[in-house]
């Protein structure tokens, strides 16, 4: 705000000061906010920590499996039996409110199966199936985990910024200015009053001649 | 079905086989597979008999699906050929055997049809080693719905379980069940049918093994993932327990009286060392039993080639050279994708059956 378009009022002043005070005000609760959302934050990067491990560790298992499935029965058969495997596994999209921030909450349905439920006979399969398969239903089991806590990362940190921002904005740019504003206006009013009473003096004592 | 009369049959195939047999690769060439790479190996299969099934496939396939797919054939051509130079009764004793691959190859294709694939999917994971060969599996992939694959399976042996579970399976698209009953009926078939042949009761016995096998394996799979309740439906009869004893044992919870009350019933030396093994160590692991049944394989095939050379003129030489050129793929298939998988040589080599 520049000063020249400033019109030194008291009427401004008091607009001013009213918008100094709601600034204050809503800088500290975003300060506030951000701390909150900083302190989530670094809740959810620990279970990030542990998922994104948990997934790498899922991944590995999962790709020995198939690496050595694949070596006892062929792609052939693994293709045979994928074939058996008629019910994809659902997801539920749900969302929660952290600080006003709405992140994911996924739900996974019939991800995990039994043995028995999977759909291919246990009389002309072998034991390496089961494994394999196991070990890709807890790997997609933990695709779904990691999906809800990174994506949840990923928006209390964009949060987290724009919160950052706006806090910046207020203390270093909208706050000096405003307060600059009211000091000018006040200098001014002063000035005027000062300018005022002399003027009245001087009027004084030219009647009183 | 005609009887064979005299030695003469036995003699004839006996001697054919002896010839297929000392085609196959002998165990000094896996160990040499295991040590080239990837490349050097498919190059050395290419100089084998599997070399006119790899010309055929090039155009369609590549790399080490092509080495796969052309394993496959090969195996179902090999197969194809020795039923045609079986006489009677054992050509209908080695197809009842072999029928398990039908039983394969008609579930993939009914699954896939269910599930809307497109034949030349479903075509590229059909093996027809069985009596059902490649031009009836073409007519059968021609149908487009799986009710009318059933009709044109009115005259298979195992056509009646087909009739009776298949209506159950295509209402709730699930054909676990009519899988486990094609096999158990496969079991009881190949039984009633070994009757009927020269040293059959020895077969029998064999096949019984493999039943118990079978049995024991899956209630170490059902355990290892906790599932509970009933599991007669998933047991096969006609093995030395009946499965009204399969369930009680498998209703006991502790690991090692479960154990214990397998062994008490088992008779087999190896099957109840491999028991041991497994109580010793306490624990139900997969993997531990994925080596055990390969090391059980091994066991089977040696006493297969016992059986064979005790009993030249029987159906033991014909199952010896099945089961071997079976296993032949099987090892060369191993070799290729654990070396695509990289998966180290010693680890490969462990899964071999030589």
């Amino acid at each position: 705000m520049a000063l020249r378009d400033v019109k030194p009022t008291r009427s401004e002043l008091i607009n001013l000061k009213r918008k100094i005070k709601l600034s204050e005000r809503g800088y500290n609760i975003l300060k506030m906010k951000r701390d909150g959302l900083i302190l989530e934050f670094f809740k959810v990067l620990g279970e990030a920590k542990n998922s994104r491990g948990d997934l790498m560790e899922k991944y590995e298992h999962a790709s020995e499996m198939i690496a050595l499935l694949n070596t006892l029965e062929g792609t052939i058969n693994i293709k045979a039996a994928a074939f058996s495997v008629k019910a994809t596994p659902t997801i539920d999209l749900k969302s929660k409110n952290i600080m006003g921030v709405v992140v994911p909450e996924i739900e996974a349905a019939s991800v995990r199966k039994g043995i028995t439920d999977r759909g291919y006979g246990l009389i002309g399969t072998s034991p390496a199936l089961d494994e394999t398969a196991t070990a890709y239903e807890e790997l997609v089991e933990s695709v779904i985990r990691s999906a809800e806590i990174e994506t949840t990362m990923k928006k209390l940190l964009d949060e987290i910024e724009s919160t950052k921002r706006r806090v910046n904005a207020l203390e270093f740019k909208v706050i000096p200015e405003l307060s600059e504003a009211r000091d000018f206006i006040k200098m001014r009013l002063d000035e005027m009053e000062r300018e005022e009473l002399f003027r009245l003096k001087k009027i004084k004592a030219r009647t009183s001649v | 079905m005609p009887a064979l009369v005299g030695p003469s049959p036995y003699i004839y195939v006996g001697t054919r086989l002896r010839v297929r047999k000392a085609k196959l690769i002998p165990r000094d060439e896996y160990i040499r597979l295991l040590n080239m790479g990837l490349p050097e190996i498919t190059r050395s299969i290419q100089e084998t008999t599997y070399k006119r099934e790899i010309d055929e496939l090039s155009t369609a396939f590549s790399g080490i699906d092509l080495i796969e797919v052309a394993l496959s054939w090969n195996l179902a051509k090999e197969y194809q050929k020795l039923l045609e130079i079986l006489p009677g009764p054992l050509q209908h004793l080695t197809s009842s055997y072999l029928r398990r691959w039908d039983i394969q190859n008609v579930l993939t294709i009914l699954r896939g049809k269910d599930q809307g694939l497109p034949a030349g999917r479903i075509k590229e994971v059909l093996v027809p080693a069985g009596e059902l060969d490649r031009a009836f599996q073409d007519r059968l992939l021609a149908e487009d719905s799986p009710a009318k694959i059933v009709d044109l399976l009115k005259g298979w042996r195992l056509y009646p379980v087909l009739a009776r579970e298949f209506e159950e399976a295509a209402e709730s698209g699930w054909f676990a069940r009519l899988e486990n009953e094609l096999y158990k009926q496969f079991y009881a078939d190949v039984i009633a049918d070994a009757r009927g042949v020269k040293k059959g009761r020895a077969f029998i016995d064999y096949v019984q093994l493999e039943i118990d096998i079978r049995n024991l394996q899956n209630l170490f799979r059902l355990r290892a993932q906790h599932e509970r309740g009933e599991v007669m439906e998933f047991m096969v009869p006609g093995g030395s327990f009946s499965v009204e004893e399969l369930q009680h044992i498998y209703d006991i919870e502790d690991l090692d009286a479960f154990i214990d009350a397998l062994m008490e019933r088992v008779t087999e030396r190896k099957l109840l060392a491999v028991l041991e093994d497994l109580k010793k160590e306490g624990a139900l692991k997969e993997r531990s039993l994925q080596e055990k049944e390969i090391a059980l394989t091994r066991v089977k095939l040696a006493e297969m080639e016992r059986m064979t050379k005790m009993h030249p003129f029987s159906i033991w030489p014909i199952l010896a050279y099945l089961e071997l050129k079976k296993f032949e793929v099987f090892n060369l298939r191993a070799i290729t994708r654990g070396k695509e998988s990289k998966l180290p040589p010693e680890r490969i080599r462990g899964y071999l059956v030589m």
